[in-house]
């Protein structure tokens, strides 16, 4: 006979205010099964604990229900609880009575009280049903990989290789640095981009515990969390890593101009190029939609150039498998383009520039050498026009999400003018100003007080040229008047998006991301940085907006859980999986497409019918990647699979507890 | 005895001689003239028993099931609609293609059985309203082709588009009139599970209604585990029936168990956009599969 305790929870007065917890425990008394109830105040402190496994001892318990709030708190809690009072801890149901009843019907005791007692009824059914469940084990490789190389995904690495543990960084581009390194200075304080990332680039570079694969992208991604299989295309960099010593001579001598994207195509590079000066490896590549050679078979200047024969045309991509324990997500994001905003002009103006254009016409080694001149003709701008919010808070043409970083970057932007031409006037036109952050407001109060930047609170209405000047045309609302501007140079704050591909790696790997392609983190509050894919962190831009300073906390953080994983020899799997009656397995193979997890596959059996030996095929369940969705149970019209701890048969005795 | 019937035993007699097929599966002349039930040949000399008319109803592929341990090949005729519930199975992976022979044949729309039996041999005797519906009377799928396969051009599907008049009759009663139709109707259902055993979408190894399994559906025969068992049938079928009408046609109790396929394909295609099963052996399931952008009206 089963022996079933009941503990309702009055949670203070979370339940307790709207639901009369002695007389759900009261009523629990007569439900099948139940051979205690009683109700506490606070279940989940120790003395609620401490209830419970005295109650276990006394009552000779074998089941218990918890009626308190959600699952998602604190059944890790009562499963110890269990635990440590000798009972397996998936003989634990909870009654959500605090979510599911106290806290949306507050002013109705009697109903509220009612349903209580029906929650708890159902769990009581369902315990009666449920089974002793054991966790298993799985290896864990102790490798990790980071996917981007951008400022999270070096610092991701660093913590990690910093704890003892193998980090590969893959990097699309030649060069790791990402969108960092195309910054010229950074807020609030103002010191060079590349001083602070460069020297964090160095280390990781020489890492004894760090492996630089640029130039290189996931090509699949297979196994689950502690075995992740990786596979990487090494794209063909047509340049010997081994043999080249980044001496630089072929770059001088390539005959082809193609313009960088590094500088935002405001100059050129040559076909065989690193995206800048600093660039780690600064070893070339040879980008062979542009280079001659590739193109027209003719040239081959470059492997005649070079002094220690690096140059090999022969090259292929290469493609490498390596597994991983844990994958630090930092593929970071791209700008918004401005192009559907027809009063900016279409992106048709040259003059009219992104802020990213900008940080390279301030920089000492852009294309102008830090000197700011206007795109158009090269003369120096005196009247500096800066659009903030372009894509962003803009749910007809852009995003309606802020973008976060643009009132800080633009504030920065509008002092460097000021700084750098003394005579120059600054019109910022904003929606808001957001500058919460340390630092950061008294940096916007010194950019208006100390820079005399003037800020304008309203949209531009219109971008025209004129001469050589652009009219801009907008409001003042707080004035509630027009204002026309006649700059000299126009610079738009644009949103930042995800990156391009950002949908097709969240497949490839497995997680889920929101409707603008940023990745979703498991839990907003308590688990920012965790994917819902056990193993998958997210670190930096690809999950949201984030300036340096977030995406490099993100990234520690990040590093710490894929630290917490890898310090293990093994760890345990939850049981609450898919199980195969491979009986009545009919091996249709429905379950294996549904499956967002790639966990189900067929496999090959061999048994006796009739006398002969015969092999069928039956689904299989890979314990390691089933996150207990049930999908594939809903899948299986057979009902071959069903999920461990809610298996049909538990379901349906909370089902006919309620309605029988 | 007409050039198609020839052919047929042509084809047959040429593979069991050469023994590409261990059997072949076609239909002969049964009890009655109205009646062509299935027939499994395994000697060239009885070839002769293989008949094509306005009868042969039976949906082959579903024998094929009976075949899947056996050694060698199976040969078997499809219309349109065995075509399709071969197309089925292959997609459920119950079957293999190579281990199948297939002899297409065009259908003109075969006769509805009961009329035949109630008018007589020499009436006019109406099409079955399976084949008045049907949209897929060539075989998609086959390896022979009884006759020229410009015979494909001669046999134009009855229907162009779906007819769904006789399902939206039933939606547009109230709750309580339709529990009202569909209660007159399975009070008469036997549960002799003939729908089951002859539907080529039924692929389960085991089925939930052969199974003992306490508190899900009883063996009692009454109203409630009646319509239990309708719903669970119908809902098991989803996505699959390929409508070729066999359950109706072979309920002893004359129930409109098409109606209620045809509710679920109408659903379907109404949740995640027109799809035929049996159609694109390489399509997915509308039910089958993962995708992002289905309906979640619930949520």
């Amino acid at each position: 006979m089963k022996r079933v305790g009941v503990f309702i929870c009055h949670c203070g007065s979370n339940i307790a205010g709207a639901v009369d917890c002695e007389k759900v425990a009261e009523n629990a008394k007569s439900f099948p099964g139940v051979a205690f109830s009683t109700d506490y105040k606070y279940m989940c402190s120790e003395p609620g604990q401490e209830l419970i496994k005295k109650a276990i001892k006394d009552h000779k318990l074998d089941r218990i229900v918890v009626a308190s709030c959600s699952p998602r708190m604190h059944e890790p809690t009562f499963r110890r609880c269990l635990e440590s009072g000798g009972l397996n801890a998936y003989l634990l149901e909870m009654a959500n009575i605090r979510e599911h009843c106290s806290w949306v019907h507050p002013d109705d005791k009697e109903k509220a009280t009612w349903k209580a007692t029906e929650l708890v009824r159902m769990a009581v059914a369902k315990v009666l049903k449920n089974e002793p469940l054991q966790r298993s084990t799985i290896p864990i490789t102790k490798r990790a990989l980071v996917i981007g190389g951008g400022i999270a995904g070096i610092q991701a690495a660093l913590d990690i290789a910093n704890a003892g543990h193998i980090v590969d960084i893959v990097e699309k581009e030649p060069s790791i640095g990402g969108k960092m390194a195309q910054i010229d200075k950074t807020f609030p304080t103002l010191d060079c981009s590349a001083c602070i990332l460069t020297p964090k680039m160095v280390e990781a570079a020489n890492h004894p515990n760090i492996n630089l694969i640029t130039y290189s992208e996931i090509e699949n991604v297979e196994g689950y969390v502690g075995n992740f299989d990786v596979t990487i295309r090494k794209k063909a960099r047509s340049v010997d890593m081994t043999l080249c010593t980044g001496c630089g001579t072929c770059m001088q001598k390539c005959p082809t101009k193609v313009p960088s994207e590094f500088e935002m195509l405001m100059t050129d590079r040559r076909a065989i190029y690193t995206p800048f000066p600093q660039a780690i490896p600064n070893k070339p590549v040879i980008d062979r939609k542009n280079c001659r050679y590739f193109t027209t078979g003719k040239c081959r200047v470059c492997e005649k150039i070079c002094p220690t024969k690096a140059v090999d045309y022969t090259q292929e991509d290469e493609l490498v498998t390596q597994r991983y324990g844990a994958i630090v997500v930092a593929t970071g994001f791209d700008l918004f383009d401005h192009s559907v905003y027809g009063e900016y002009g279409y992106g048709k103006y040259k003059d009219v520039i992104t802020g990213l254009h900008f940080e390279r016409l301030i920089n000492a080694s852009g294309p102008t050498m830090g000197k700011i001149k206007r795109p158009s003709d090269g003369k120096v701008p005196k009247d500096v026009v800066f659009i903030k919010c372009v894509g962003s808070r803009d749910e007809a043409k852009g995003k309606a999400y802020c973008s976060k970083t643009c009132c800080m970057y633009t504030a920065k932007h509008a002092t460097l003018v000021r700084e750098k031409i003394k005579d120059s006037n600054v019109y910022v036109f904003y929606m808001d100003v957001r500058t919460p952050g340390k630092g950061y407001d008294e940096f916007y109060t010194r950019t208006t007080d100390q820079f005399g930047a003037k800020y304008i609170r309203g949209r531009v209405s219109k971008i025209y040229e004129k001469g050589d000047k652009l009219i801009v045309r907008g409001e003042d609302t707080l004035l509630g008047r027009p204002v026309e501007v006649e700059a000299d140079m126009v610079v738009l704050a644009t949103a930042m998006v995800a990156q391009p591909d950002a949908a097709k790696l969240a497949q490839m790997v497995g997680f889920s991301y929101d409707q603008d392609n940023f990745y979703t983190e498991a839990h907003p509050k308590l688990a920012p940085v965790e994917t819902h894919t056990a193993g998958v962190f997210l670190a930096g831009a690809c999950q949201g907006p984030k300036d340096i300073p977030e995406s490099v906390a993100q990234a520690s953080a990040a590093a710490a859980k894929a630290c917490g994983l890898l310090s293990k020899e093994e760890m345990p799997t939850e049981p609450i999986v898919s199980c195969v009656n491979e009986a009545i397995c009919a091996g249709c193979g429905m379950c294996v497409p549904v499956c967002p997890y790639k966990a189900l596959d067929l496999k090959v059996i061999q048994e006796r019918a009739h006398g002969k030996t015969i092999t069928r095929k039956v689904a299989t369940v890979n314990s390691g990647l089933c996150q207990g969705c049930g999908a594939c149970t809903v899948a299986c019209r057979s009902a071959a699979l069903n999920l461990k701890h809610f298996t049909n048969e538990q379901i349906l005795a909370e089902v006919d507890a309620l309605c029988l | 005895m007409s050039d198609k019937v020839k052919k047929m035993q042509e084809i047959a007699r040429e593979i069991l001689e050469k023994g590409e097929a261990k059997v072949v599966i076609g239909w002969e002349k049964g009890t009655h003239w109205y009646l062509s039930p299935p027939a499994f040949i395994d000697k060239p000399e009885e070839v002769e028993r293989l008949v094509w008319d306005d009868f042969c109803h039976n949906n082959l592929s579903k024998y094929l099931k009976d075949y899947v341990n056996h050694e060698g090949k199976v040969a078997i005729f499809v219309k349109g609609c065995d075509s399709r519930a071969f197309n089925r199975l292959l997609q459920d992976k119950q079957i293999e293609r190579d281990k199948v022979i297939l002899i297409g044949i065009p259908c003109h729309g075969l006769k509805d059985q009961d009329k035949a039996k109630e008018l007589g041999e020499n009436a006019d005797i109406p099409k079955a309203k399976k084949c008045v519906e049907c949209r897929y009377p060539n075989p998609l799928v086959y390896d022979y082709f009884i006759g020229e396969e410009k015979a494909l051009d001669e046999v134009a599907a009855a229907s162009e588009a779906r007819d769904f008049s006789d399902v939206e009759a039933i939606e547009t009663l109230s709750p309580d009139e339709k529990y009202e139709f569909w209660n007159k109707q399975y009070e008469r259902c036997l549960r002799c599970y003939a729908c089951r055993n002859v539907c080529p979408a039924c692929s389960c190894r085991e089925c939930i209604f052969d199974q003992t399994r306490v508190g899900w559906i009883g063996k009692a025969n009454n109203a409630s585990e009646n319509q239990f068992f309708a719903l669970t049938r119908a809902m098991h079928v989803a996505g699959l029936c390929i409508e070729c009408g066999e359950c109706e046609r072979v309920c002893p109790m004359n129930i409109p168990i098409m109606l209620l396929n045809k509710k679920l394909i109408k659903d379907i295609n109404l949740l995640f956009g027109p799809y035929d099963a049996g159609v694109d052996v390489d399509g997915k399931l509308p039910l089958g599969h993962f995708d992002k952008n289905d309906p979640e009206e619930f949520m």
